[in-house]
């Protein structure tokens, strides 16, 4: 089955994944609303400030002068894209890696694997930080994606090569090797539409991942807060001590929002999980399910 | 016994590796920074004060005898790895003389305390509440508790900690929010200063609590699900056995040991979590200690840090892993 | 069909939470068995002490210095005051009298108090004051050792109550040394330090207390320190001021700013020494007992710091007058004030902060001359100043703020400022034409025909305040067509700043006593035999790297004046008139700190209605608080 035809099947039979959509959708939407934006996002006092969510400013505005819901709009989206960027460059290195090691297999795999369970183990943000702490303020958005995506492919390429050294041991598999065909063309042909289900839940995964770290880093005061991103409101939120000054709708919104992504990224990749465990598959089907 | 030495000694091989890559990763990036940190001392020292060029200048040149910022790239290598074997990362820059060493050793019980009781809580209640949910199928209520968790389990610490700090310390504040234990307190083992240190440490816990519980729920429930269907249990079920011995004896025993693997690839990203706990409640463990180094720009006090923080977490897979065979006979030891 | 195993396993967990919750809630973050009616509870920015352990503050670097240990443990010469002072703005602390000097200024004499003594009970004497410089200038990496070894060449010990410097060259401000504004050197203990091996690498733990109070007890881990008042107070220099009223004083790491203003609405924590504006703000409305340094609007305490924006004028783009002037004509300073302090700002356009005794001495008196001031843009003149601007920001902030903005215009220059230079982007436009640099469209070219980009450094979360006033004028720079951005330097900025690393930064290069008119406390730094070639790192204070041959000038003057000589502030009106035409940096405001005082246990702090001391609690000159507060109730 395609991915395309997995995902029509999830929407149809599982709760979860239709919630997810339904959240990612929401999530999106606003992404997409900040381009209509009516403030430039980097300016600061355009509104009054301070102003509790009413009519004229949805989700009030901040101690900045700045409207709460186009700068959540512009903030989601460059958090989104931050975290699809780095998904996408470390699904390469997860899928070369997973790929190789699990159908080559031999001392490839055990050095790769090796290499694998070492950034597995080591904690990622001593890391992180000490990049930072290096590059200090010339630390861009891209930097730091593409660092991100050198730290994170670990988890998923382990995935990834169980799944292939599950597949090399099929009979279609030995079938395309008796006829010939080449170790790219299996790969490309005959594992990848059985490896994208795992790619795609692993993927949403990533973007949580990503995200997450991204928001404590901006937290922190580690990055780039001149661009708004969720993390970066709130940091300016607590600098300007949005809690105690009873601005709660200046933390609450960006919260909501982050949540709503996570919990929808989360909500597909464990829909895309059960289905490829098939044995849950059966039993919701069956009418198990809540 | 020959094939547990011989898993023995690949897992202690890889845990050199990994300890190996991680503090050369370290040192190599801590190496590339631009700051000077003589620059960085003068700079904390006089900012102040009023001292005229010249002074500087005698600083500069005093400091730079002290902290041994001398010899070619290759003998600080050589010199750093001396150093990292025998743990001794020099003098902190930001606290000199004070050795980096003495700070970690400060800071490190507390870290350990806390994830070692917020660890432990969360996988035997996840696990626990998890077996439950994978074997009473139908009950309303774990399927309830498994919506919270998964619904908590995708939120980043840093989230949740702020949603506690909140509730706890400003709409309703019954628990302490920051330090590790009250003020004037001597630090001992008696009951007033380990009951204050547990008060404390209620907050940060459960933050990582939350988060975690999720992860071990899901896990389990689905590992538990699936031996329910296996034969031995069909089969034990047929013939009467009580259903609690079953869920105890036959299914969560076996559940739990694959479980095992699955905290130690965890444990790096209880650390992660951990760093930021501590410095959202200002609790005085070694995430807390990192934080302020990098914004002090200490990098001897960032170096060591870092570097404990992968032999400890190497440590701790390497435990794991070599004590999970002994405990489930049915691994294959290759 | 659940499990009755694992309902009591969660009903037992719930219950052990609850058990070692239910103990006393109300006494968290207040000190154990101390009574809570004798302790003063105050804020030590400082944050938590990796060196906790550490007292030695005369080794460089090595741990707190604001935990108390400058405040209210050690002592030294003299004090000025950033207020008007208990007794005046000058106080002879272990001196008994003023420094005397000879004609020359090459020789000054210290004559010492008596029957004061160290908190182990030996006396202090001359010999601990040449002690303390002997060892200092022996030791290169010692605090004080610089220019303790650039300015004395012998001393001598008359009596034990008498020390004599013979200096290497004329320094009438040399007992600016000894003399505490925030810090100074302080005395050490000889008959401790002479006993020890190597005075850089002993933690003097416990110390040795000269003033008032001693080290009762302190977290290994840094987070509080608690000081207990000395039986013996009166043979201290404080207690000439009567018993301090606190008996233990707790030193705390508060946290972030939003964890200091739930603390002290909870009465947990009796000074604050900073928050963000709306901190202040939201404790000013919901606790009824805390208050700042204003009862109320703007609440902060100006410090004698002066806020700018600092050109780096070794920089080719910042070398031309016209070009600073000409962004210092972007500026709109009732935006800035707004973003930075919610308005709570007192600004300054002349390059001394309007803050202690010098709004009576310098701004006052030269309000005519810069209503009078006129600059030529190339097209035509124009008189940039607005005298106006202080009561604009009033006006603007009456309408929210209702009576809490005074209307008497005296109040209003006192809280807001006086005047600052009008916004005028046409003017701007003539004098960056004639600096060479075209207008393309929207944007603005260099004389280089690149484009025109500056970079405003800022501190990022540990001077909010500051960030915020760079973000709002880089905006203002990039509505005019300059590609301005904020580049945030997060812990760094102390490095980049003496490296030169910055295009322009928001910080401070002018410092002053506040007390006292003398400008020579930042000013000497400024002459020319110190600035740094580009590339090599700068000494504190003259970050703008500028030099000018009057300002030269105006410097030697002042060291050759006496130190309360009237000609001084004749010296200084010129300082003031230089930097006004040249603009070496654009002058904003003060450094003002929102120090949040409570008097649930507490009363008797000093007030802009009160002005006896600075409470901004990591001073070493808040010690004369302490024997003003009594107890409340």
């Amino acid at each position: 089955m395609t991915l395309a035809r997995i995902l029509r099947h999830l929407l149809r039979y599982s709760t979860e994944f239709r919630l997810g959509v339904i959240l990612l959708g929401v999530v999106a939407i606003l992404a997409a609303l900040s381009f209509a934006s009516p403030y430039p996002p980097l300016d600061v006092y355009v509104v009054a400030p301070d102003v509790p969510p009413s009519r004229a400013h949805v989700f009030g505005t901040t101690s900045r002068g700045q409207d709460v819901f186009w700068q959540l709009t512009v903030a989601v989206r460059n958090t989104l894209l931050f975290g699809i960027a780095v998904a996408f460059l470390s699904r390469i290195l997860s899928l070369v890696i997973g790929l190789i090691s699990g159908y080559k297999g031999g001392w490839i795999d055990r050095v790769l694997m090796s290499l694998n369970d070492t950034f597995i183990i080591i904690p990622l943000f001593p890391l992180l930080m000490l990049f930072y702490f290096v590059m200090r303020d010339s630390m861009t958005w891209a930097m730091l994606a593409l660092i991100m995506s050198f730290l994170g492919w670990a988890y998923d390429a382990r995935l990834i090569r169980s799944v292939v050294m599950s597949l090399k041991r099929r009979e279609f598999t030995q079938t395309g090797i008796f006829s010939g065909m080449t170790t790219r063309e299996i790969l490309m042909r005959e594992h990848m539409p059985h490896v994208m289900p795992i790619v795609f839940s692993t993927t949403m995964n990533n973007i949580n991942w990503s995200i997450g770290l991204e928001v404590t880093l901006s937290v922190l005061g580690f990055t780039d807060n001149n661009t708004p991103t969720i993390g970066g409101m709130i940091f300016w939120a607590n600098q300007h001590s949005a809690m105690v000054a009873g601005v709660w709708w200046w933390i609450a919104f960006p919260v909501a929002v982050v949540v709503m992504t996570f919990v929808g990224l989360f909500c597909l990749a464990l829909s895309m999980n059960e289905y490829i465990d098939p044995r849950s598959r059966w039993s919701r089907m069956s009418g198990g399910s809540a | 016994m020959r094939g547990y030495l011989q898993y023995f000694a690949k897992r202690f091989g890889q845990f050199l590796l990994v300890v190996f890559i991680g503090i050369n990763l370290a040192y190599v990036i801590t190496r590339a920074t631009p700051i000077d940190p003589i620059e960085q001392s003068i700079a904390l020292a006089t900012s102040f004060g009023n001292s005229s060029p010249e002074a500087i200048d005698a600083m500069r040149r005093s400091l730079r005898e002290l902290y041994g910022l001398t010899g070619t790239p290759i003998e600080q290598y050589l010199i750093f790895w001396r150093r990292v074997a025998t743990a001794d990362f020099g003098p902190s820059l930001s606290a000199f003389p004070t050795p980096v060493g003495a700070l970690i050793a400060r800071a490190l019980p507390w870290t350990i305390g806390l994830l070692a009781v917020s660890t432990l809580i969360t996988f035997a209640l996840g696990n626990l509440l998890g077996g439950l949910a994978g074997y009473y199928q139908r009950s309303r209520s774990l399927k309830a508790l498994g919506i919270i968790a998964i619904g908590l389990h995708p939120i980043p610490y840093y989230i949740v900690a702020l949603v506690l700090l909140i509730i706890f310390g400003f709409v309703w504040p019954v628990l302490p929010i920051s330090g590790g234990a009250a003020m004037n307190l001597p630090q001992g083992f008696n009951a007033a200063f380990l009951g204050s240190v547990a008060r404390h440490s209620i907050l940060p816990a459960l933050s990582l609590i939350l988060v975690g519980l999720g992860g071990w729920f899901l896990g389990m429930r689905s590992l538990v699900s699936n031996i329910v269907a296996e034969d031995y249990v069909v089969y034990a079920e047929l013939a009467g056995v009580e259903r609690r011995r079953i869920l105890w004896s036959y299914v969560m025993r076996n559940a739990l040991l694959p479980q095992f693997t699955g905290l130690a690839m965890a444990l790096g990203g209880i650390f992660n979590g951990a760093i930021i706990t501590e410095r959202v409640f200002g609790y005085p463990g070694v995430g807390a200690l990192l934080v302020d180094a990098v914004y002090a720009g200490d990098y001897g006090l960032v170096l060591g840090v870092t570097t404990m923080s992968i032999v400890s977490v190497s440590v701790g897979v390497l435990v794991i892993d070599i004590s999970y065979p002994l405990l489930d006979p049915r691994v294959e030891l290759k | 069909m659940q499990s009755t195993r694992s309902s009591f396993l969660v009903a037992a967990a719930i219950a052990l939470a609850f058990l070692t919750v239910s103990g006393p809630a109300a006494a968290q973050g207040a000190p154990s068995n101390l009574p809570r009616n004798e302790t003063l509870i105050l804020e030590n920015p400082e944050g938590t002490v990796e060196n906790a352990g550490w007292f030695n503050i005369w080794a460089i670097n090595a741990g707190s210095q604001s935990n108390g240990l400058q405040q209210v443990a050690l002592d030294t010469l003299w004090y000025i005051d950033p207020e008007h002072g208990i007794d005046g703005v000058w106080d002879n602390s272990l001196a008994a009298e003023k420094p005397i000097y000879n004609d020359d200024f090459t020789e000054m004499t210290a004559k010492l108090r008596r029957g004061i003594y160290w908190s182990d009970g030996v006396e202090f004497t001359a010999a601990d004051v040449i002690y303390t410089v002997e060892t200092q200038i022996k030791n290169g990496a010692m605090r004080w050792s610089a220019p303790l070894a650039l300015n004395v060449a012998k001393m001598e010990m008359p009596d034990p109550y008498t020390v004599v410097f013979k200096l290497k060259k004329p320094n009438s401000r040399f007992h600016a040394l000894f003399t505490v504004r925030w810090d100074a050197v302080w005395i050490m203990p000889k008959h401790v330090f002479e006993k020890v091996e190597d005075p850089l690498k002993f933690d003097f733990n416990k110390p040795v207390s000269l003033g008032a109070y001693v080290l009762n007890s302190y977290d290994p881990d840094g987070k509080w320190y608690i000081w207990k008042l000395r039986d013996d107070w009166q043979r201290t220099s404080l207690g000439r001021f009567g018993k301090p009223g606190p008996r233990y004083l707790a030193y705390v790491d508060a946290g972030p700013p939003d964890k200091r203003v739930i603390a002290q609405m909870k009465h947990e924590l009796d000074i604050i020494h900073d928050v963000a504006p709306e901190g202040m703000f939201a404790l000013a409305r919901q606790s009824k007992t805390s208050h700042g340094w204003f009862k109320g609007f703007p609440f902060a305490h100006p410090d004698p710091t002066l806020v700018a924006v600092i050109f780096n004028t070794q920089n080719e783009l910042f070398k031309n007058r016209d070009v600073r002037w000409a962004l210092a004509l972007l500026i709109d300073i009732k935006a800035v004030a707004m973003a930075s302090y919610r308005g709570a700002a007192t600004i300054s356009a002349i390059g001394v902060p309007p803050t202690g005794a010098h709004q009576e001495t310098y701004h006052g008196p030269m309000q005519d001359w810069l209503k009078a001031f006129e600059i030529d843009t190339g097209k035509r003149k124009i008189k940039p100043y607005d005298p106006t601007i202080g009561q604009q920001i009033a006006e603007m902030l009456r309408p929210s703020m209702g009576e809490q903005i005074p209307t008497d215009p005296k109040e209003i220059a006192k809280t807001f400022g006086m005047g600052w230079w009008k916004p005028d982007p046409q003017a701007a436009q003539e004098l960056l034409e004639r600096a060479g640099f075209t207008k393309r469209g929207n944007s603005w070219d260099t004389p280089d025909g690149k484009s025109f980009s500056v970079r405003v450094v800022v501190e990022g979360e540990a001077r909010p305040v500051m960030a915020r006033a760079g973000s709002m004028i880089v905006q203002q720079w990039r509505q005019f067509g300059i590609d301005a951005k904020i580049d945030t330097a997060q812990g760094t900025l102390p490095t980049r700043r003496s490296a030169g690393d910055f295009d322009t930064m928001i910080s401070w290069s002018v410092e002053t006593w506040g007390g006292h008119q003398d400008l020579s406390f930042f000013l000497d730094s400024w002459h020319s035999q110190f600035v740094a070639p580009p590339g090599s790192p700068q000494p504190p204070r003259n970050w703008q790297r500028w030099s000018n041959p009057d300002l030269d000038r105006i410097i030697e003057q002042i060291r050759s004046v006496a130190f309360d000589d009237p000609k001084g502030i004749g010296l200084g009106k010129e300082y003031i008139k230089l930097v006004a035409r040249e603009m070496p940096t654009i002058p904003l405001m003060s450094y003002n700190v929102f120090t949040a005082m409570d008097e649930t246990y507490w009363t008797g702090y000093p007030s802009a209605d009160n002005p006896y001391a600075n409470p901004v609690p990591n001073w070493g000159n808040s010690r004369y608080m302490l024997v003003k507060l009594k107890p409340k109730g």
